[in-house]
């Protein structure tokens, strides 16, 4: 465990490539499970919400168990999930901020959703034992995620008007980030790839343009044209600049009811 | 019939409510709490073993087979969550996975397996494993178990 884990501190160390990986995923879970949350309420109905309620459990089940890989690694599972301050999260930057609407809420199922699953479906078929064995059952629960958001996006699309400039904007805007956070073009990366334990970006980019490119072309958008945001990279949290709101780190890490936690 | 008629005059229909509310706070408070979680079926359970058994792994699938799920009247085994036992050196081990990766029952489940297989004089550890590979799916549900839930209206 120790070549994977370069301090005795989680707070302060540099994770090696495998670990920062695992907390890229688990920490887009975990802040995209928060964003859900927050249509539970005031989604276009009640079976929206329901939806929105349900993807949300399943994104948090889905981090639980990325964290827990990490203990595998050596370290800490809940100094992970409920230490760190949001300068040291990991998740894709479409999700610092809540959803402004609907549409955007839309958008972000399709796109960062989308790109989660490709990466996991990566993860999923390297050599990371724990990788093989769990996320088998995450990509299960997200197919009912694609399914959704495929036919909402579609249907928004459809629509025109107002609702379909929303979702085209609100998915135009997200785009660049995701896909950079989806296809890093660091060292880190390539150590995983010559590691064995995720795909080469271009079998990422098919992948992804096969799960998610002709329901992004209902709004008229054309993945292929869309190229990564990779200004102001940071290999170390693996992500664009910035960082999540602290409302919703605070609310990640449980800060509230810290003393009642029971695990 | 009655409450229909009262509750068409909305100051009644609130006062009503707010009676049920009491009954029911009153019929809650006279129950004594309980010391610590206890989900459904553990009234069902059967008393431990005299003797240790000659196949304990079977003795532990008999175990299991008086725990059920939280939420479905059905038994861990029947849904098929039970992927595999074992018993070494006092240790019963129990291989378990869980229908959802956030299935908010997982602690329950956990607690009554150690609970009922606790019980046996001739367990001294409880191990469980949790297991994710393969993926639950309806398809791991037995034939009774199946039966078991639609008695209860819940196709699978």
């Amino acid at each position: 465990m120790g070549e994977e884990r370069a301090g005795r501190d989680s707070r302060v160390m540099t994770p090696a490539p495998l670990a920062r990986h695992i907390l890229s995923l688990a920490d887009t879970k975990r802040l995209l499970g928060i964003r859900y949350s927050d249509w539970l309420l005031g989604s276009p109905s009640i079976e929206t919400g329901i939806a929105a309620s349900s993807m949300s459990q399943d994104e948090w089940g889905h981090a639980r168990l990325l964290y827990a890989m990490l203990k595998r690694l050596g370290f800490d599972p809940f100094e992970v999930e409920h230490e760190r301050p949001a300068a040291r999260y990991y998740s894709a930057p479409a999700l610092d901020r809540p959803f402004a609407d609907w549409a955007h809420f839309v958008a972000a199922v399709v796109v960062v959703d989308g790109a989660l699953s490709v990466a996991l479906e990566s993860f999923a078929d390297g050599k990371f034992a724990l990788a093989r064995s769990r996320v088998p059952k995450m990509l299960a629960e997200e197919e009912y995620h694609r399914r959704f958001g495929a036919a909402w996006f579609s249907r928004l699309a459809a629509a025109g008007g107002e609702g379909a400039a929303r979702l085209r904007d609100s998915a135009g805007a997200m785009l660049p980030t995701t896909l950079a956070w989806l296809l890093p073009a660091d060292t880190v990366h390539d150590t995983l790839v010559a590691d064995g334990h995720v795909w080469p970006e271009d079998r990422v980019r098919d992948r992804c343009r096969r799960r998610v490119g002709d329901t992004l072309a209902t709004a008229g958008i054309d993945l292929d044209a869309v190229e990564p945001a990779r200004a102001g990279w940071d290999p170390e949290r693996r992500r664009g600049p910035g960082a999540p709101g602290e409302e919703a780190v605070e609310r990640a890490r449980g800060d509230l009811n810290r003393d009642l936690f029971v695990e | 019939m009655a409450e229909l008629t009262r509750s068409a005059v909305p100051g009644e229909a609130r006062r009503s409510a707010v009676r049920r509310r009491r009954s029911l706070a009153t019929i809650l408070a006279a129950q004594p709490a309980p010391a610590v979680h206890a989900s459904g079926g553990r009234d069902q359970w059967s008393a431990p073993l005299d003797e240790a058994p000659a196949d304990k792994e079977a003795a532990l699938r008999d175990a299991l087979g008086e725990v059920q799920d939280p939420e479905l009247p059905i038994s861990l085994l029947d849904l098929g969550l039970v992927y595999g036992v074992g018993f070494d050196g006092g240790t019963a081990r129990v291989d378990l996975t869980f229908t959802a990766t956030a299935c908010p029952c997982m602690d329950f489940i956990k607690q009554d397996v150690r609970d009922r297989i606790g019980l046996e004089p001739w367990v001294d550890a409880v191990e469980i494993n949790e297991v994710w590979d393969p993926p639950w799916t309806t398809a791991r549900m037995t034939d009774e178990g199946r039966r078991k839930l639609g008695r209860f209206g819940v196709s699978a």
